[in-house]
């Protein structure tokens, strides 16, 4: 009889412990959900030790990974190619921009003291050394942090366009969430013609480095690979980064109600190295 | 017990770590297996309702400060998981791995359509189906594929473990 109360006794216990942890999980959640919240240094402490080994794995990983690549080529010819590519990138950026430059003479003439925003910043450069642990998200662990200069909502870019932004910071890594997470939106324009629109992040396209356009409104012309950029609005991207480009226009119940597809400029499964707008003042 | 908290931290870092770098290499359809769910179930059913809560609690902690959205997702997720596995599986043979393959199987489905309903279905995308076939199930095949080689582990450690607390009762 005795030990049958014990036992209720100790299942109360438990139920209740469960019942506990459960609420400050719950407060947890909340206090979290929003940003800047104080309890980020728990999880400082525990990425400060992680990330080393992540890094060591990461680039092992990417080691391994190119290793294999070289058997049925010549790897001289393979680090030719790649040196190219990256001066194709560079030239592509800059083609990108000289265009941009183009197109965006005659507003400037307009309005003589809008300064480039770009140039206003410090490129901190870092590499990715983890991923996400799931296979819903697409946050992404990168090897510079606060004490390098990144900060919460720091801007992340690659040669080719935006990346994302900075989530949390710790003191020698930051998470970045990327556009094409689910819980990322940026307000974009197009290029052609400065209207405003969103580029969010959508679950079904991430996998193939897509995101989704939405907000344009009936009256915009819009096609297929139209440039889309940030637009300034909100206060974290600056204005003119290179988003990507429409991919595919889709009509939902009629032609007013639409919204498209983007193909972003930054090539998500093969990113390795990005970097971290610091604004310079 | 200070040899059983050691076995499952390591065992918690290391599915981590695995799953946030290497495994990005063997994506199979840019699915990865999630070893840590395997990690949690194979505990819980190994070790009972209240260590496979704890496990599971810790694990999901983990989860959430490398993840990095908001903490206590994971956490809530993995202790209840950990203390569901634990309890409704007393009286079934617990080292017997066909049960623990087909749990795995079962519980990353219910797992992953959790994770899925909070942190995706709330957001608007209502199309369960599509990501069931993409996401849900591959995901839930890998995993069993991956608790052969999990749970080989954890029997193997728990085991050893126990011999050891034997043979220092004995004395």
């Amino acid at each position: 009889m005795k030990g049958g109360r014990n036992v209720l006794h100790l299942l109360k216990k438990k139920a209740f412990l469960v019942l506990l942890v459960t609420i400050v999980l719950f407060i947890a959640i909340g206090i979290t959900s929003r940003n800047n919240s104080k309890l980020g240094w728990f999880g400082n402490l525990f990425n400060t030790i992680v990330s080393p080994v992540q890094n060591a794995l990461t680039f092992t990983g990417n080691k391994v990974d190119k290793t294999l690549s070289y058997f049925d080529d010549n790897k001289k010819i393979r680090e030719e190619n790649e040196k190219l590519k990256k001066r194709i990138d560079e030239l592509e950026k800059e083609n990108e921009e000289l265009k941009e430059l183009k197109t965006r003479n005659d507003m400037l003439m307009e309005a003589l003291n809008i300064k480039n925003q770009l140039k206003e910043f410090d490129y901190i450069s870092a590499n990715i050394i983890a991923k996400d642990p799931g296979n819903w998200f697409n946050v992404f662990t990168i090897d510079k942090g606060s004490t390098h200069g990144v900060n919460n909502n720091s801007v992340v870019v690659s040669s080719k366009g935006l990346v994302g932004r900075v989530l949390v910071s710790g003191p020698f890594s930051a998470k970045v969430i990327s556009i094409i997470d689910i819980d990322s939106a940026v307000s974009a324009r197009l290029t052609k013609n400065r209207r405003y629109v969103d580029v969010k992040g959508d679950i079904t396209l991430k996998d193939k480095g897509l995101c989704k356009m939405y907000n344009i409104q009936p009256d915009i012309d819009v096609a297929v690979g139209d440039s889309v950029e940030t637009s300034g609005i909100g206060g974290i991207f600056p204005k003119g980064i290179k988003i990507g480009e429409v991919k595919e226009i889709r009509q939902v119940n009629n032609e007013l109600d639409r919204y498209a597809i983007i193909e972003p400029a930054v090539d998500f499964n093969m990113l390795e190295d990005v970097f971290v707008l610091k604004s310079k003042n | 017990m200070r040899s059983r908290i050691a076995f499952a931290a390591s065992g918690i870092i290391i599915c981590l770590l695995l799953q946030t770098t290497i495994l990005e290499y063997i994506k199979i359809n840019n699915i990865k297996p999630n070893l840590l769910l395997v990690f949690i179930v194979s505990v819980a059913l190994l070790r009972g309702n209240i260590e496979g809560a704890v496990n599971g609690f810790f694990a999901g902690l983990m989860w959430d400060i490398v993840s990095g959205k908001v903490i206590g997702f994971y956490a809530l997720l993995g202790m209840y998981l950990g203390l569901i596995v634990g309890s409704l599986n007393k009286r079934i043979y617990r080292d017997n791995i066909f049960v623990a393959l087909f749990f795995t199987f079962s519980y990353s489905i219910i797992f992953e359509t959790v994770v899925y309903f909070f942190g995706v279905f709330l957001k608007g995308n209502t199309d369960f189906l599509n990501f069931f076939t993409k996401i849900i199930f591959p995901e839930a095949l890998y995993n069993t594929a991956s608790a052969i080689l999990i749970f080989f582990i954890v029997v193997r450690a728990d085991r050893r473990i126990n011999k050891a607390q034997k043979l220092l009762r004995k004395y």
